[in-house]
């Protein structure tokens, strides 16, 4: 889910510097290592409890691993962007 | 896009470098300090350079669709309130793009189209809303290999590839972005 959230502060700082150079193409340094934060525990909510802190229209992205369907909102991952996460035994990383 | 985290022997935790490269961010592991794109699953950086994570498949809906088709949903816990967007002002701007080549391919269609991309081999296609909704699917062949994108019950986008119908994954992205990792991509636009 691509989604170039950085890109949108990368947007406002124009100071932003060249660190390497990959497959021919610019790495740019936008912010500093983890500024955004991970989520490294994740903590899940169902039921009620999950309505009550979404709304309906709220953009999700959905996975389903054997069992198990998950979601998360993509308003809550602008702010963290990854989640280090695991489903019925697969670790998985969610990135948006 | 999703991830399997484990590689061969390796289960890596990712953190968000900090670092753009082609309109997207990196993500950079706490274990070897590779680094990764997030839109690829390729380690482009550091020890684990040449390796590719497996992308799973997944798909972005709204939570109303989602939870009807899956009620037995869990969902990440938010720990504070969180009622919007970060980046409206950055979603909605049409000349707001990423630093690198933003106006590459943009005579196809506007950068900041919202597409369905996906990818396989050395082969992309990105189809629009407006191709999507108007037969409910897309149908095309890339490289011999034909593929079907169809919106399904829960909203999501899904495609599928081959004769066995083998689910690839499937990526909301800007075109700007799109297009800067696969700049030979099929366009399905209508």
């Amino acid at each position: 889910m691509l989604l170039v959230v950085v890109t949108g502060v990368a947007a406002q700082r124009p100071e932003s510097q060249v660190v390497a150079t990959w497959g021919g193409d610019e790495v740019y340094q936008v912010l500093p290592l983890g500024a955004i934060p991970a989520i490294d525990e994740p903590e899940f909510v169902a039921g009620e409890a999950a309505d009550a802190q979404m709304k309906l229209g709220e953009p999700v992205l959905g996975v389903v691993v054997g069992d198990t369907a998950r979601a998360y909102s993509l308003w809550q991952l602008d702010h963290h962007e990854l989640v280090n996460d695991e489903i019925g035994g697969t670790a998985i990383a969610a990135t948006w | 896009m999703v991830y399997a985290r484990t590689l061969g022997a390796n289960t890596y935790t990712f953190q968000v470098s900090g670092k753009l490269w082609r309109n997207s961010f990196i993500m950079e592991d706490r274990e070897t300090s590779t680094s990764w794109s997030h839109v690829t699953g390729r380690a482009l950086d550091g020890p684990g350079r040449g390796a590719r994570l497996r992308a799973m498949p997944s798909v972005q809906t709204t939570w109303a669709e989602w939870k009807e088709t899956h009620p037995k949903t869990d969902v990440l816990k938010k720990s504070e309130e969180v009622l919007s967007s970060r980046y409206e002002k950055y979603f909605s701007d049409p000349d707001r793009m990423g630093l690198f080549r933003a106006q590459w391919l943009t005579e196809k269609m506007p950068g900041k189209t919202l597409i369905w991309g996906a990818a396989f081999g050395t082969h992309a296609i990105a189809v629009t809303d407006d191709a999507l909704d108007k037969g409910g699917e897309v149908r095309a062949e890339l490289g011999g290999t034909p593929v079907e994108i169809e919106r399904g019950p829960d909203g999501g986008v899904r495609a599928f590839t081959g004769e066995e119908r083998e689910e690839i994954p499937v990526t909301r992205a800007f075109w700007f972005a799109w297009s800067s990792f696969y700049p030979n991509t099929q366009v399905v636009d209508q």
